[in-house]
């Protein structure tokens, strides 16, 4: 019993990142309809982002977050300015290899410049942690947890109460509509894009804090995020969140009970059930 | 170039392949095998994704199920490797049935994604299955000559291409054909979808399982990893789309051009293969999103402004 707490415990606080990771993912994909199989690469730059700034010049890696916020909403703005908005009207699967491409070109990247290392973000109260009615929980996780909390409560209020987040939105309901209110398509993509991009950058800042880091992580989480994605629908932040805390509560079960290895089978398998039974998300509206 | 020509042609291009181990070094026979075996995988895939419209990313399963039923067979059961070979070809095929019915329901991004969490979970469950050797994998015994792999290849890709040439004439090719451009219409017309998407799925599993197989046991290696390489996969689709989705021998050139490319670039620096290979997938979805077979056909009459037209019609 007593393990089985600290399991669940520990895999809520884990789904409260994996649901960060998806936001971003979750975003694109709703209003650009572009699945951005580099999303789990630019996870990986914030991380280092991160990390460069925790061992360079010694800032507190929660500090180096809005760093890697708005690093990495640059490097996504430009990414769609000039590479997907080339794209955008084609086939979806061109936009698909298209963001593989830029996978493959930031991750080979990373590793020329990082070397292919594992890294580690071990600020000094990395050890701290607290008793939650008999569970274990480093205070680190829970500040992560937070975090990722706060920023989906912060994209879900910028969406539904901005004039921006109201154009992004009204963008994925009806292009042309928008565009006759005055929407600038090019620049809301861009915009669009790079806020996926930040989300990304913030998840891989507070990954980089729980976890070890290296240039191969993106392909994996870009994974499980998308896993997260279909479980909550494309619909609404909050979906995201549960998608979210579900996976990560699943994978911590299955460890727990099937063994570590096969917590990729059940992610995974969860993932193409959905999709085969109900391929706009488990708490999406019906097709 | 007129049909006949091309076939022609392509008969010079094999029958110079069949002697490269007679004239070539030992480097030029073992970049002459893998060369093949990505123009294989392309080759198949095109059936699927270049023919059928449906962008498969558990291609690599059909892969490394036929890397399996070798290695398994040879392995743990002493048995010869045709019979291995046989033994992939009826996993993979088995897979192509069993999951291509549900999967082949979906379109566009969600097959895509069920493809490719297929291939994921195929990875997971073969890294626990004592008989496949879990994650350590297995070793297999090794086998005589490159020279032998050589021919078993071109043999392979050669019997792929004359699939997909006999797809692109027959009745069964213009159903699939039919169902990448609308598959609503394709249904009303009298084409049986279902039956059609699952018999493409299935070929191309046969193609690649094979493909796998003699890879394994040139090898002489498998691990989960490397059998059910998602990157494998997008390599395939790469090398077909650069190529030329739905053409005959547009892939298998494809794979060729974008192999010895990576292969020197490779000899270099093995980071900067792979960045150029991303490099090229941009840029050739960008500027030539139809392959360089269509780029052959257009580019005489556009000029460069047939990249400015293929800009146009996709950006914003």
């Amino acid at each position: 019993m007593q393990l089985l707490w600290q399991i669940l415990v520990n895999g809520v606080l884990l789904g409260g990142l994996y649901a960060l990771m998806a936001l971003g993912l979750v975003l694109v994909w709703g209003v650009l309809n572009i699945v951005n199989l580099a999303h789990g690469a630019l996870i990986m730059l914030g991380a280092y982002v991160c990390y460069y700034f925790f061992t360079g010049l010694g800032w507190d890696p929660f500090a180096a977050l809005p760093v890697a916020m708005s690093l990495l909403f640059c490097l996504g703005y430009l990414i769609q300015r000039w590479v997907l908005n080339l794209v955008i009207r084609a086939p979806m699967f061109n936009s698909l290899l298209v963001t593989f491409g830029l996978e493959v070109v930031i991750t080979y990247l990373a590793q020329l410049l990082f070397s292919a290392d594992f890294r580690t973000v071990n600020p000094s109260y990395a050890g701290a942690n607290f008793s939650f009615f008999g569970a274990t929980v480093p205070w680190v996780r829970v500040l992560a947890f937070g975090v990722a909390l706060a920023l989906t409560f912060a994209l879900w209020l910028f969406l539904d109460h901005t004039r921006i987040g109201r154009a992004i939105r009204a963008t994925a309901q009806n292009l042309v509509a928008a565009r006759l209110y005055g929407v600038n398509p090019r620049q809301l993509y861009a915009l669009t894009f790079g806020i996926g991009a930040a989300l990304a950058g913030a998840a891989g800042a507070l990954y980089g804090v729980v976890s070890q880091i290296n240039p191969y992580i993106g392909a994996g989480l870009t994974g499980k995020s998308f896993a997260i994605a279909i479980i909550g629908g494309l619909e609404k932040s909050l979906y995201v969140l549960v998608g979210g805390l579900f996976l990560g509560v699943v994978e911590a079960l299955t460890a727990l009970y099937i063994g570590p290895t096969y917590t990729d089978v059940v992610s995974f398998g969860i993932l193409v059930l959905v999709l085969i039974v109900r391929p706009t998300g488990l708490l999406g509206r019906t097709a | 170039m007129k049909p006949a020509l091309k076939f022609i042609f392509a008969a010079l291009v094999v029958g110079g392949f069949a002697t490269v181990p007679s004239w070539g070094s030992a480097v030029l026979v073992q970049f002459g095998i893998n060369a093949l075996i990505l123009a294989t995988l392309a080759q198949s895939w095109n059936i699927i994704g270049g023919y059928t419209g449906y962008p498969s990313f558990g291609n690599s399963v059909f892969y490394g199920l036929g890397g399996y039923g070798v290695a398994i067979a040879l392995v743990q059961y002493q048995l010869p490797s045709a019979v291995g070979l046989i033994l992939g070809v009826v996993l993979a095929v088995l897979f192509a049935f069993l999951l291509g019915l549900p999967v082949l329901r979906l379109r566009g991004h969600y097959f895509a994604i069920a493809t490719l969490g297929l291939t994921e979970v195929m990875t997971a469950i073969v890294s626990n299955l004592d008989i496949a050797g879990r994650n350590v994998g297995l070793i297999l015994p090794l086998a005589k000559g490159d020279t032998l792999f050589l021919e078993l290849s071109l043999a392979l890709l050669v019997v792929t291409t004359l699939a997909v040439a006999w797809i692109s004439r027959s009745r069964f090719g213009f159903g699939l054909i039919a169902i990448r451009e609308n598959e609503v219409a394709a249904a009303v017309m009298g084409v049986n979808t279902t039956l059609y998407k699952i018999l493409a799925f299935a070929l191309c599993a046969v193609f690649s399982a094979l493909a796998g197989g003699i890879h394994a046991y040139w090898i002489t290696y498998l691990d989960p990893g490397s059998a059910f390489d998602v990157s494998l996969n997008v390599r395939m689709i790469i090398m077909a789309v650069f190529g030329g989705p739905g053409t005959i021998f547009g892939p298998a050139l494809g794979a060729f051009a974008l192999a010895a490319i990576s292969e020197i670039l490779a000899s270099k620096i093995t980071s900067l293969a792979s960045i150029f290979f991303g490099v090229v997938i941009v840029v050739a979805i960008i500027f030539m999103p139809r392959g360089v077979a269509d780029l052959a056909q257009n580019f005489r009459r556009f000029g460069w402004r047939y990249f400015q037209e293929n800009i146009k019609a996709h950006r914003v």
